[in-house]
């Protein structure tokens, strides 16, 4: 408030309004990330003192096949992710982008995955995708197809497991987008009507467009989320069988937690966060260099 | 196709991809009213045998009497209404500041506060269980509880938004009548703010309920379970039921539909105007 010489606050006064969220900032993710930066060089169990390792876990990482497969399972994890929760995001927020009694009803019923746990959503999908008495496989036998297994065949366990994330996920991309294109004018929509724009011509040459920072906005939050996979790889198939369906996530967990090699993990956790931190950085760059002028 | 075949298209088409979304709900009701012969039939059986049968609440009973399941119901209902009060608490605080003070250094705490909301959990799981390891925490309830209270970095961020939108009137009002800066947030900030602190109070306690990681690491005691970590564990056993395993789940997620249904329109609102999900 320039010009007014009267201070409702102290110096203090904010410092003390922000006290716990800096001590849990500080707490509960700065400290521990550099800490981790530090076990990433150690062997370590969680009992006695960390044994100072120089690049052992890192070189152990990268020279072992194994982690080859995680990490490019968790590049296809994302992809399946990014492009099929922008693709259906907007597909279904254009379909129910009309007024019309109860269509809030549509909205919420695609937005119920998203408020439901990873572990329920989990468990329905293994009983609906089971070989023998799941209802899916039934129904391609009752059609005359072979039906495949979704979850025991290496080749189809994470594809399997991306599309239940993408199916849970998608209503609130949906909501995402439709928020964007509520934000664009009707007049311009009805203005490109009267000259003689079909629907489809609209949609790519004024609505799309139009929509360009929502869809980078979107795609950022996509990239965030498309490594936040943890549970559901859990709840569905324990990265297995194999290895076909471990992400970095969930080899976190697997060697900090059921392993114990701790300091092993926190190597993986730091290029699980390298990675995160160049795909984020990537994003804004794009977004700085080429979505600008139609902003 | 004339207008109205196509319109008439389009809510055809709306109803079938809803029924995509809702399917799997119906089928986990469906299939746990069945009994133990009824929900392994090939093909498919879709209407459940129990169905109004005397025995039609047995699998309910079973996951209530035999698995516990009331206890965890209760135990992640307190656990974490109290997580999700003491975020709206600390959120309102320091969103607050964000938005109307001015102090130094509240572009690095903003900012950070953003980068943090990218990062994943496990990057910072590890110390985080050492920290409450060696605080001897394991096994309470504060590891759940905790994290919850300090680092809500979705809910600052939602709150500062809102209160930069408060009209400055008020702002000038509170200055005329010279209040000080607790008297500003209590009196004149945080009476306008009941719908979002409301929301965020929902989002929370919504997220927290679905955590799987965090109750799973670090509550090793049955009693104390969480519903979503006894569903897990339930369903880790290698003979389970498939039946009273879909009854636990219905019930796990039974009480965040009912809130669902009565909040949706505040939850997608929220969704629309901030991009936080619910």
């Amino acid at each position: 408030m320039a010009g007014v010489s009267y201070k409702w606050h102290g110096k203090l006064t904010p410092w003390l309004f922000i006290l716990p969220t800096v001590i849990g900032l500080l707490v509960f993710r700065l400290v521990p990330i550099v800490s981790s930066f530090y076990l990433s060089f150690t062997d370590w169990s969680l009992l006695g003192s960390p044994a100072f390792l120089k690049l052992g876990n890192y070189k152990e990482l990268f020279g072992s096949r194994e982690f080859l497969t995680i990490i490019l399972n968790t590049f296809q994890f994302s992809c399946i992710y990014v492009v099929g929760s922008i693709v259906l995001g907007l597909a279904l927020a254009t379909l129910i982008n009309v007024q019309f009694k109860g269509v809030s009803f549509f909205r919420a019923a695609i937005y119920l995955p998203v408020v439901t746990s990873a572990v329920a959503v989990g468990i329905v999908w293994n009983w609906m995708l089971g070989p023998t008495y799941g209802v899916i496989n039934n129904i391609i036998s009752a059609v005359g197809l072979t039906p495949p297994y979704w979850l025991g065949d290496m080749k189809l366990s994470l594809n399997t497991v991306a599309f239940v994330q993408v199916w849970k996920m998608s209503g609130y991309y949906m909501i995402l987008f439709l928020a964007g294109l509520q934000n664009i004018p009707s007049e311009t929509l009805e203005a490109a009507r009267v000259d003689g724009a079909n629907p489809v011509q609209s949609f790519f040459r004024i609505t799309l467009p139009m929509l360009l920072p929502t869809v980078f906005f979107v795609l950022t939050i996509a990239i965030i989320d498309s490594f936040k996979n943890f549970e559901l790889i859990y709840a569905m198939t324990k990265g297995g069988p194999g290895n076909s369906s471990n992400t970095l996530v969930y080899d976190v967990y697997l060697n900090a937690f059921v392993y114990y090699r701790v300091g092993f993990a926190s190597a993986i956790a730091y290029i699980l966060l390298i990675f995160v931190g160049l795909l984020t950085i990537g994003n804004l760059y794009i977004r700085k260099h080429y979505a600008q002028p139609l902003d | 196709m004339n207008k109205n075949q196509l319109i008439a298209f389009r809510y055809l088409l709306i109803i079938l991809v809803t029924i995509v979304y809702i399917f799997p709900f119906l089928w986990m009701v469906s299939n746990s009213f069945m009994s133990d012969k009824n929900i392994f039939s090939v093909p498919p059986k879709f209407i459940p045998d129990l169905l109004f049968s005397d025995t039609m609440f047995q699998n309910y009973k079973d996951v209530f009497t035999k698995y516990n399941f009331g206890r965890y119901t209760f135990n992640s209902l307190w656990v974490y209404s109290l997580a999700a009060f003491g975020q709206i608490l600390v959120c309102s605080f320091a969103g607050f500041a964000l938005a109307k003070m001015k102090f130094r250094g509240q572009g690095v705490i903003f900012s950070l506060l953003l980068v943090t909301l990218m990062i994943p959990v496990q990057v910072t799981i590890i110390p985080e269980y050492y920290l409450f390891l060696r605080l001897n925490w394991l096994d309470t309830y504060l590891p759940l509880i905790i994290p919850s209270f300090l680092a809500g970095a979705f809910g600052t961020f939602m709150l500062r938004e809102f209160f930069s939108q408060v009209p400055s009137p008020l702002f000038d009002a509170g200055i005329i009548d010279g209040v000080n800066a607790y008297q500003m947030f209590r009196l004149i900030y945080l009476p306008q703010a009941s719908g979002p602190i409301a929301t965020l109070f929902i989002i929370a306690f919504m997220n927290n309920w679905n955590d799987l990681l965090r109750p799973m690491l670090y509550l090793s005691d049955r009693k104390l379970y969480t519903v979503t970590v006894a569903l897990s564990q339930f369903q880790n056993q290698y003979d389970v039921k498939w039946n009273l395993l879909l009854a636990g789940s219905v019930l796990s997620v039974l009480p965040l539909l009912t809130v669902f249904a009565f909040c949706q329109r505040y939850i997608i609102q929220n969704t629309m105007s901030s991009g936080i999900k619910g």
